[in-house]
């Protein structure tokens, strides 16, 4: 039994190249979760969507510029996800449209421009690898770069944590202390960019925006305070991480929808079965009414 | 708390009102009748001079000349439309004047706004000790914790407003009367100096109403400047000791007892100002 258990769960992690992409998962299990928890706190939760494809452009253009070189095509990510953003921002304020309907327009503008530029320049193998990445070919240089970009995510989220709940919560109240409720939501769209990115060579730009969304929306189903939202799914992405790596070696499926899939078996077990506004919880309380005697 | 020790809490504790406790030492000592003579003597610490404000280009108010009195509440009132939630605006500084100024000396933590029209997201995971809580972030930064004699402070805040019963109760299970008791509470904890609240009474329960006044009274006594729009007559006549009246694009200053004695039939109706005297509509 041991063994049939070490020959599953632990013996995949002898391969250098999962036990890279172990790695980079756990460490987007700890950075995506919280920006998922916020974005759909904020009522935002296809914005992720949106800059998944914003950030397209500039890989694609990093591709062609440099080949497949990471940290080049991570940089344009991150420069035309930040330029979306600013560009989706600003046309919102100047014309008084909702911000979504401006970032709808550029986010397929830029899915459009980057599926071009990627056919451009390369083989639709490598549209491929772009669109859904390939978390077994994460080597050591890749590697630096998640967790670094992570880690940033994760100290920069500690530093404007409070001011993002309050602006969350009551905007007004921000202003009214002189803080530029603007520049919390400027920083807080640039980590999503950043988180995006770091995600997209192991997921993809596609699914990146799973790791990020699916844990926050299944921990709903079990926590109502923030901190507890954030803790289920950080937990549930490192879960899903781990496990859909260890499907992924196990029955040769591939590795990003894998990992998306597990999240999503999550999502719907916790809707099914969760202790908040799941099924089970809306049969229960039917069952009990207000100040019913005990059952005997 | 013996009074000395708690005028002398007050003066360790930074920013907090060192004015205010020295005013309550001058009016313990003095039975108040320096501190009315003070007030007259210093320039108020929220002062208009010449304000012109404007929503859309459409002028709202102009010509508003006039000081808040330090330490008492002044009721606004004014028919709809006639610029209440718009010079309170201009005040928190979130709409620039088109001329004149706002000469506020209230550092921009200490001043709290209750809007009329709440823009809190209910649905938001907070309980409500965590909103009494973020009353006090502001003063102490965005990296440091909140520590044991912050959260002394809260308790002691939810206890002055009967909702230590409901700390760890997340906002959006509450009612309307315990969420306005929340938000008053926020601004305790932030021992605002300048309030201003919007409406801070309407879909409140009477019991909340009388703990809110209470309250407000107390901050007042304690130096807060507060200013409250009011609908009710009756409300006003035992809450505010002084009055601004807007009408027409005007403000008019005058005190309470001249606002009951004129009788007035409906406070926000658009006849309200005509009987006034000193106020031409």
């Amino acid at each position: 039994m041991m063994e049939l258990l070490h020959e599953w769960l632990v013996a995949p992690f002898d391969y250098g190249f999962m036990r890279r992409a172990a790695v980079a998962g756990l460490a987007l299990s700890l950075a995506a979760p919280p920006m998922g928890v916020f974005l759909m706190l904020r009522g935002m939760s296809l914005i992720g969507d949106a800059m998944a494809h914003a950030i397209l452009p500039g890989v694609a253009l990093g591709f062609l510029l440099a080949g497949f070189s990471l940290p080049i095509m991570s940089l344009g990510g991150v420069l035309s996800g930040l330029l979306i953003a600013v560009l989706a921002g600003s046309v919102s304020q100047m014309t008084g449209h909702r911000e979504d309907s401006a970032m709808a327009s550029f986010f397929l503008i830029s899915l459009a421009a980057g599926v071009m530029l990627v056919s451009l320049g390369g083989s639709s193998v490598d549209l491929t690898h772009v669109l859904f990445g390939s978390i077994l070919a994460v080597n050591s240089t890749a590697l630096l770069l998640i967790a670094s970009i992570s880690s940033v995510i994760v100290i920069t989220l500690a530093l404007i944590f409070r001011a993002l709940v309050v602006e969350c919560l009551d905007p007004l109240f921000l202003r009214g202390q002189g803080m530029q409720g603007s520049l919390v939501h400027g920083v807080f769209l640039g980590l999503v960019v950043l988180n995006l990115t770091a995600g997209f060579q192991t997921l993809g730009t596609l699914m990146a925006v799973g790791l990020m969304m699916l844990p926050a929306t299944t921990a709903r189903f079990w926590s109502k305070r923030l901190e507890g939202l954030i803790t289920i799914a950080v937990l549930l992405a490192a879960f899903a991480s781990l496990g859909g790596l260890l499907l992924s070696y196990h029955l040769s499926v591939p590795s990003g929808p894998a990992i998306i899939l597990l999240a999503g078996v999550g999502y719907v077990l916790s809707a099914l079965l969760g202790r908040h506004h799941s099924l089970r919880a809306k049969l229960q309380r039917h069952a009990i009414p207000l100040g019913a005697p005990e059952s005997h | 708390m013996p009074f000395f020790v708690d005028v002398a809490f007050r003066y360790a504790s930074p920013a907090v009102g060192r004015r205010a406790a020295g005013r309550a030492l001058a009016r313990r000592l003095l039975g108040g009748r320096l501190v009315g003579l003070m007030a007259e003597a210093q320039p108020s610490r929220l002062e208009l001079h010449d304000l012109q404000l404007a929503q859309a280009n459409r002028t709202v108010l102009e010509h508003v000349s006039g000081r808040f009195r330090d330490g008492a509440i002044t009721a606004l009132v004014g028919a709809n439309g006639a610029g209440k939630s718009t010079l309170i605006q201009g005040i928190m500084g979130m709409l620039r004047p088109v001329k004149g100024e706002v000469r506020c000396t209230v550092p921009k933590e200490r001043r709290a706004w209750l809007p009329q029209q709440l823009a809190l997201d209910l649905t938001f995971p907070m309980s409500v000790e965590e909103l009494v809580m973020t009353g006090s972030w502001p003063s102490h930064g965005a990296l440091t914790g909140y520590c044991a004699r912050h959260y002394r402070r809260g308790r002691e805040v939810m206890a002055r407003l009967g909702i230590s019963h409901l700390a760890h109760r997340p906002l959006g299970e509450l009612s309307g009367g315990q969420r306005q008791r929340a938000l008053i509470g926020r601004t305790l904890m932030q021992e605002a100096e300048l309030l201003l609240l919007d409406e801070p009474f309407a879909n409140v329960d009477a019991e909340t109403v009388e703990v809110l006044m209470t309250v407000l009274r107390d901050m007042a006594a304690e130096g807060a400047t507060i200013i409250v729009v009011l609908h009710d007559m009756e409300q006003l006549a035992r809450l505010a000791e002084e009055v601004v009246v807007l009408a027409g694009g005007h403000a008019r200053w005058t005190t309470t007892q001249a606002i009951v004695q004129s009788h007035p039939s409906a406070i926000d109706s658009a006849r309200f100002a005509l009987g006034i005297p000193g106020v031409d509509a």
